[in-house]
């Protein structure tokens, strides 16, 4: 039983699967590394979206907006005035953490459907900036030539070695979220997500910790957006739009919401779905949004819900 | 063009683009009351709508026949989805809801994708007439058409709310579901027609202004997006106040675009859109209880 138990710990599972992936495919290209490191940066997005709505009980259709801030930021910052990397990235953080706290504390006042108006309109905000603060921005036709990233010097110019510092950087905020949830915080967020008035009853200062969770997520989607932009290289606004929001959204859901380990599955099935149905072309579309349906109505508790119980049936 | 013949002309363009608004809008607001859910497919209906109606045309059949078959099958997809799917989510929770309208869109586009290919359509105005020249402002035809055709479908919902039993049962059903099937009302064959009613004004909207704009696979996200602002403005559960909101919409973004600065349109009529939620949660024209 012990046995068991160890193998079907998911840490060890996903360090496992993150070591061997690369050389799983004959190839070895860097399309593929390339393919698993979005899997990792979607999944730091929707692991942030997870603590936000399936812990704390917040709508978000506007997470990619601080994805775009942290990419922004990066981009700018490195190839307008040759920041590094490192700096240029934990200057989208701080301000991105500013920011979300200036905004969360009026938006997140806000409820249900009228948040998620809220947040889908902040989104159209920053892409509308973007685009039209050309100068700065390069507007509709993007940012280019942004380096790779960097630490003290030290180039993760090669694929395989970015790879391994993108997943690195994934663990840690599973484990950093891990921790947030099982912290007095943690509980505080649910007992939000439960019944608002009741946590507030109980001594709760709601506002304080919606504010707090939303800051530390968007540090973290702006963390994932520098990272984006220094794989990539090339930045332009449609990468940042609601439709991405949207696709965040249906990873988190795909997965399984309020579980942090369901949206790593999510990311990296909705990621690499496409490789595969690619090969039905114009069908793509068609079987992404019928497979998506089959999984709300027919697995509500997304794929890592499903395995769970598959799992603990085999248990007996 | 003189500076008046300019504000002429802003306003409009705006109450073109606003009567679209208008419609989507009201078109959700039907649905969110009968399901408690905002849909984010309404734009697909809007798509089928006008490349249903410009592949009919191109087959020779007559325009009202076109519009009427195409609108028809919007309402069988519109109730066929309310029934296979929707049913199925009664009272689960928001997000869930909104991913699974999301998921809907998806297929349907991937649908219209299949069938239309990624090409454009266009066609052509239902009246052949010159543009209207009004103090120096230049109006098409289908202008007029379009504000008719909200004006009509308004109206028609306002009769259809108020003066029949099926409309005051749907009302009843909006107001609270466990009552009125306590009523022996059908709550579920409620929200089935209010989906067909979303589907009709969906398709409408998007048959009117087929010969203004070019109409492919993807086009129903905008003008979705814009009636969600719309709808919120007017308070997400209001009729009147919807269709306010979507030509309050209309206006503000046309004089916007004219006067203040087309770049930045967007980013103003979505901060609006914020400060109002902020402060109004309720809509602008909701009346205190």
């Amino acid at each position: 039983m012990n046995i068991r138990r160890i193998l079907t710990n998911p840490y060890l599972i996903l360090c496992l699967s993150v070591l061997i992936a690369p050389f799983v495919f004959a190839d070895k290209s860097a399309y593929v590394t390339g393919v698993l490191i979005f899997c990792a940066i979607y999944t730091i997005l929707t692991i942030g979206l997870d603590l936000l709505m399936g812990y704390t009980g917040q709508i978000s259709v506007g997470h990619a907006s601080f994805f775009a801030i942290g990419a922004y930021v990066s981009a700018i910052l490195t190839t307008r005035y040759g920041l590094s990397p490192l700096g240029a990235m934990a200057s989208g953080m701080v301000l991105s953490g500013i920011l979300s706290w200036a905004i969360g504390r009026p938006v997140l006042a806000l409820k249900e459907y009228y948040l998620a108006m809220a947040t889908l309109a902040f989104n159209e905000i920053v892409i509308s900036l973007i685009i039209g603060l050309e100068g700065l921005t390069g507007g509709a036709s993007g940012i280019r030539d942004i380096p790779p990233f960097a630490i003290f010097g030290v180039s993760f110019k090669h694929h395989l070695l970015y790879y391994y510092l993108v997943w690195l950087i994934t663990i840690f905020v599973i484990v950093l979220s891990r921790a947030i949830v099982n912290s007095p915080a943690g509980r505080a967020l649910s007992a939000i997500h439960g019944d608002e008035i009741g946590a507030r009853a109980f001594g709760i200062d709601c506002t304080k910790y919606k504010t707090g969770i939303f800051v530390i997520v968007n540090v973290l989607a702006s963390l994932a957006g520098s990272l984006y932009a220094h794989f990539i290289g090339f930045i332009a606004p449609d990468d940042f739009q609601v439709g991405t929001s949207v696709s965040l959204l249906v990873m988190l859901y795909l997965g399984g919401i309020g579980t942090i380990w369901g949206p790593v599955i999510g990311a990296c099935f909705l990621k690499i779905l496409p490789e595969i149905t690619y090969h039905f072309q114009d069908y793509e579309l068609l079987v992404n949004g019928l497979i998506l349906v089959f999984v709300l109505i027919f697995l509500p508790e997304g794929l890592y819900g499903t395995l769970k119980k598959i799992t603990k049936r085999a248990e007996g | 063009m003189s500076d008046f013949s300019y504000l002429v002309q802003f306003f409009f363009s705006g109450l073109t683009s606003g009567s679209i608004y208008a419609l989507i809008a009201v078109s959700l607001v039907i649905v969110y009351r009968a399901s408690q859910l905002i849909c984010f497919s309404q734009g697909e209906f809007y798509v089928f709508g006008a490349l249903i109606m410009a592949s009919l045309l191109m087959k020779g059949i007559p325009l009202l026949a076109a519009f009427l078959l195409s609108l028809l099958s919007s309402v069988i997809m519109a109730g066929f989805i309310q029934y296979i799917v929707i049913r199925r989510l009664l009272k689960k929770p928001i997000g869930m809801l909104i991913v699974m309208t999301i998921a809907i869109s998806l297929a349907l586009r991937g649908f219209a994708l299949l069938i239309w290919g990624r090409e454009s359509y266009v066609v052509r105005p239902f009246f052949q007439v010159a543009p209207l020249s009004f103090v120096g402002a230049t109006l098409p035809s289908q202008v007029f058409l379009i504000m008719g055709v909200t004006a009509l479908v308004l109206l028609c919902l306002w009769l259809f709310f108020e003066k029949t039993l099926i409309g005051l049962a749907m009302r009843a059903c909006a107001e609270n579901p466990d009552a009125a099937s306590l009523m022996g009302i059908n709550v579920h064959r409620m929200s089935l027609f209010a989906w067909m009613w979303g589907g009709a004004i969906g398709a409408i909207s998007g048959m009117v202004v087929a010969p203004l704009l070019f109409t492919q696979y993807t086009s129903g996200i905008m003008p979705m997006v814009k009636g969600f602002i719309a709808m919120s403005i007017g308070g997400l559960t209001g009729i009147s106040g919807a269709a306010l909101g979507g030509f309050l919409l209309g206006l503000t973004e046309a004089f916007t675009i004219g006067l203040v600065s087309s770049r930045f349109s967007d980013a103003i009529v979505f901060t609006i859109l914020i400060i109002v939620l902020i402060f109004k949660p309720s809509g602008l024209f909701a009346r205190s209880q």
